[in-house]
């Protein structure tokens, strides 16, 4: 009981020297410096979620994925203004105000809508574009609908945070929601039937209906008013100066009439991309994800193991502020899911020292995967006869070389299945990495789904890459299992 | 034989909790000598066995080994004084992911920083003494606990120790594999070694040891020459020991 007591404490003073840590980044903006910041850089950085075409949606341009749209020309805009060059950051929709709130990025152009409770943490520049809300319905079922009043006690599929989900909920109130992050995905619900409609702005549904003959789009004649409607450019509270610069180069660009250009400019990529949508020709992004999802997975294997025996022996140790230490390490880690920890190495710690995300995920991941070693190791250590350890120490052995040679050889020979699934595991869970916009097998999965307008082909081909190297894996470790076998 | 002490033994204490397991135990013994300790279960002869390189905690008194005191030593210190004492134990303890040779090389190596050649050499005569030279490269799960025991002597000896101590090393044995092995120690036995051996094995005792020592109740309770012990003991429960083992 004690021991727990101890335990829990130890766990709160963490807790509360994390939410310290946090608790500095509010006062990052305290004085309006952020313009002459950017400038002394020379690079403003920009938050988006390509998964949004017209607004941002990623291209292949000479093997290269580049982000393109109508807010990328918004962002070029503003950063020719500043005198300065412009950075795309790519994550989850969900996250860019996070990475706006923790310095990750200087500006969030994602066709976002300013709502009142977006504004009490963000700083809104003026709209930028004022777009209809449409309905896409699969077409086949076109003549069912007239406008939003035919949706009554039906289901609407909604992008999660979004204004299109609080006007469906507000505006049709018997109908219920379905939320979820991506577009791609909502259409592949679409078309499943898992829901009868998706309330998109009339560019994202024109663009689906021009590439995608079995869906079609209706006006949804909403209540829109205010200037809580439409897109807006989000920078941290306090950026006046920020704002300022948008706000000049948002009026030019409207005085010049340029959004017509600007889309058009999009359609011409958007046809571009669907020329050619067999999975063949985006082998290198598939590639790509492996790519990063094999590097992600080595690099914790590696950091892991080292840093997951250190936690055994620490737990095993009779020193009982070091084991105390190993024990609310590992309870703590794998009491929590690893989204969460991804989430507060990249957003959290990035607020003291700027990580990248993929360094972010690396750690995260690994430092996961040590909690879960160390428990398969002290298992393993524990499996070991004492009588080993009193025959290395009576010949005269140390602790420390009776670990290494008598205790671990033998504790990693019984672990070596357990250590092989949490490897594999490895592989299939490294996938989260993704929110923070690693760009993994599951990330560049998204990528060709928004490109190619299509949803299950990726699906499919990401789960046989995922099953090839998983197998591949499998089969690896089950040979140097048999090589282990001879002494019994 | 010669008569310097070689391990002083003074008011030895073990207690866990309240239960004491040795009981102000004050004994010598001496270079050479070869002493087995009977007694029944629960008398404390392991306990006792274990305190004397240290396996086990004390709780007091005094273990002289060539006059170091091993009571208050640091597990670093002990690793030293280990060296030059080996252990044989119940269940072999053989390492089971080397092979019987490197069971052998691996203390010389690590901890006296022999070289590989000189290691082999010493384990391949020390394999040939126990007879088992031709099994240098098996592991040891492909032996019989007989030959697994001999091994264990064997690389007890690779440390060239100045003590030897026996923990039962023939209760786990086959009986037809008993012989085999008491033959190895009562050869080592001439060669001159000081050993401290529990066992039951009253033959052994009659024959190999130059003491026998009867513990009861965490004491040595009665001690001698073999022909005293078996043939004339003065206590009590020594004749009750006796009579109820030998008659089995």
């Amino acid at each position: 009981m004690k021991k727990w007591v101890q335990a829990f404490g130890a766990l709160l003073v963490t807790l509360i020297a994390f939410s310290g840590l946090i608790g500095l980044g509010h006062s990052v903006h305290a004085a309006d410096d952020s313009l002459a910041k950017v400038k002394s850089r020379g690079v403003l950085v920009m938050g988006t979620s390509p998964d949004y075409a017209p607004y941002e949606f990623i291209i292949n341009k000479d093997g290269k994925n580049e982000v393109v749209g109508m807010d990328v020309e918004v962002g070029k805009a503003i950063a020719k203004k500043m005198g300065v060059k412009l950075e795309i950051k790519q994550m989850d929709f969900d996250s860019l105000l996070v990475a706006l709130q923790t310095g990750k990025v200087d500006m969030v152009l994602s066709a976002m809508t300013p709502t009142a409770s977006r504004a009490k943490s963000v700083a809104f520049s003026n709209v930028y574009y004022k777009a209809k809300q449409y309905i896409i319905v699969n077409k086949n079922e076109k003549d069912l609908y007239k406008d939003k009043s035919s949706f009554a006690g039906k289901k609407l599929g909604v992008q999660t945070g979004s204004l299109q989900a609080d006007i469906a909920k507000s505006q049709i109130p018997t109908s219920t929601q379905l939320g979820l992050a991506k577009v791609p995905d909502l259409i592949l619900a679409l078309k499943s039937h898992k829901v009868d409609g998706i309330v998109a702005e009339d560019p994202v549904a024109s663009a689906y209906v021009q590439n995608d003959s079995s869906l079609a789009a209706i006006d949804g004649k909403f209540n829109l008013a205010g200037d809580d409607l439409g897109s807006a450019i989000g920078f941290p509270k306090g950026a006046t100066s920020l704002v300022k610069v948008a706000n000049e180069t948002i009026a030019e660009i409207k005085q010049k009439n340029l959004f017509p250009t600007y889309l058009k400019t999009a359609g011409k990529d958007m046809a571009g991309n669907v020329q050619n949508t067999s999975m063949l020709h985006y082998w290198s992004y598939f590639a790509k994800g492996v790519g990063y999802t094999l590097l992600i997975t080595l690099l914790a294997i590696l950091i892991g193991i080292p840093i997951g025996t250190l936690f055994a022996l620490m737990r095993l140790a009779k020193n009982k502020v070091v084991h105390l230490i190993a024990v609310s390490y590992i309870e703590f880690v794998r009491g929590t899911p690893l989204m969460i920890q991804i989430m507060f190495v990249y957003f959290g710690i990035g607020l003291l020292v700027d990580i990248p995300a993929l360094v972010a995920g690396v750690i995260a991941v690994s430092l996961n995967s040590a909690a879960y070693v160390a428990e398969i190791i002290r298992g393993g250590i524990d499996s070991i006869p004492v009588g080993q350890t009193e025959a290395a120490r009576s010949l005269g052995l140390s602790q420390r070389q009776t670990m290494q040679s008598v205790i671990f050889p033998q504790a990693l020979k019984n672990i070596w299945p357990a250590l092989g699934n949490e490897f594999i595991s490895l592989i299939k869970e490294s996938s989260i990495v993704s929110i923070i916009g690693v760009t993994d097998l599951i990330y560049q999965l998204k990528v060709v789904q928004t490109a190619t307008y299509k949803g299950v082909q990726p699906i499919v081909v990401a789960m046989f890459l995922y099953f090839i190297m998983t197998f591949s894996l499998s089969k690896l470790l089950n040979h140097y299992e048999r090589k282990m076998q001879h002494d019994n | 034989m010669t008569t310097s002490p070689l391990m002083q033994i003074n008011h030895l204490v073990k207690k866990f909790g309240d239960n004491v397991v040795l009981n102000d135990i004050t004994e010598t013994i001496n270079q050479g000598d070869v002493i087995v300790v009977i007694g029944a279960s629960g008398g404390g002869k392991s306990t006792f066995l274990r305190s004397l390189n240290r396996l086990n905690s004390v709780t007091s008194g005094q273990i002289l080994f060539e006059n170091t005191d091993l009571v208050g030593l640091s597990e670093k210190q002990l690793d030293k004084i280990r060296e030059k004492m080996g252990m044989v134990f119940q269940n072999f303890n053989l390492f089971p992911n080397m092979t019987v040779l490197e069971n052998l090389m691996l203390a010389p190596m690590k901890v006296k920083g022999e070289t590989e050649a000189q290691a082999k050499e010493t384990a391949k005569g020390l394999l040939d003494r126990v007879g088992l030279a031709d099994k240098a490269d098996v592991y040891p799960a492909s032996l019989s606990g007989g030959q697994q025991q001999r091994v264990a002597i064997a690389r007890a000896l690779a440390m060239s120790p100045d003590v030897m101590l026996f923990d039962e090393p023939t209760s786990a044995l086959d009986p037809e594999m008993v012989g085999e092995v008491l033959k190895v120690m009562q050869d080592l036995a001439k060669s001159g070694m000081t050993m401290v051996v529990v066992t039951h094995e009253m033959g052994f005792a009659r024959e190999v040891a130059d003491q026998v020592w009867f513990m009861d109740g965490g004491q040595i309770a009665e001690k001698g020459t073999p022909e005293q012990i078996f043939t004339n003991p003065q206590e009590a429960r020594t004749k009750d020991f006796l009579s109820k083992i030998l008659s089995q």
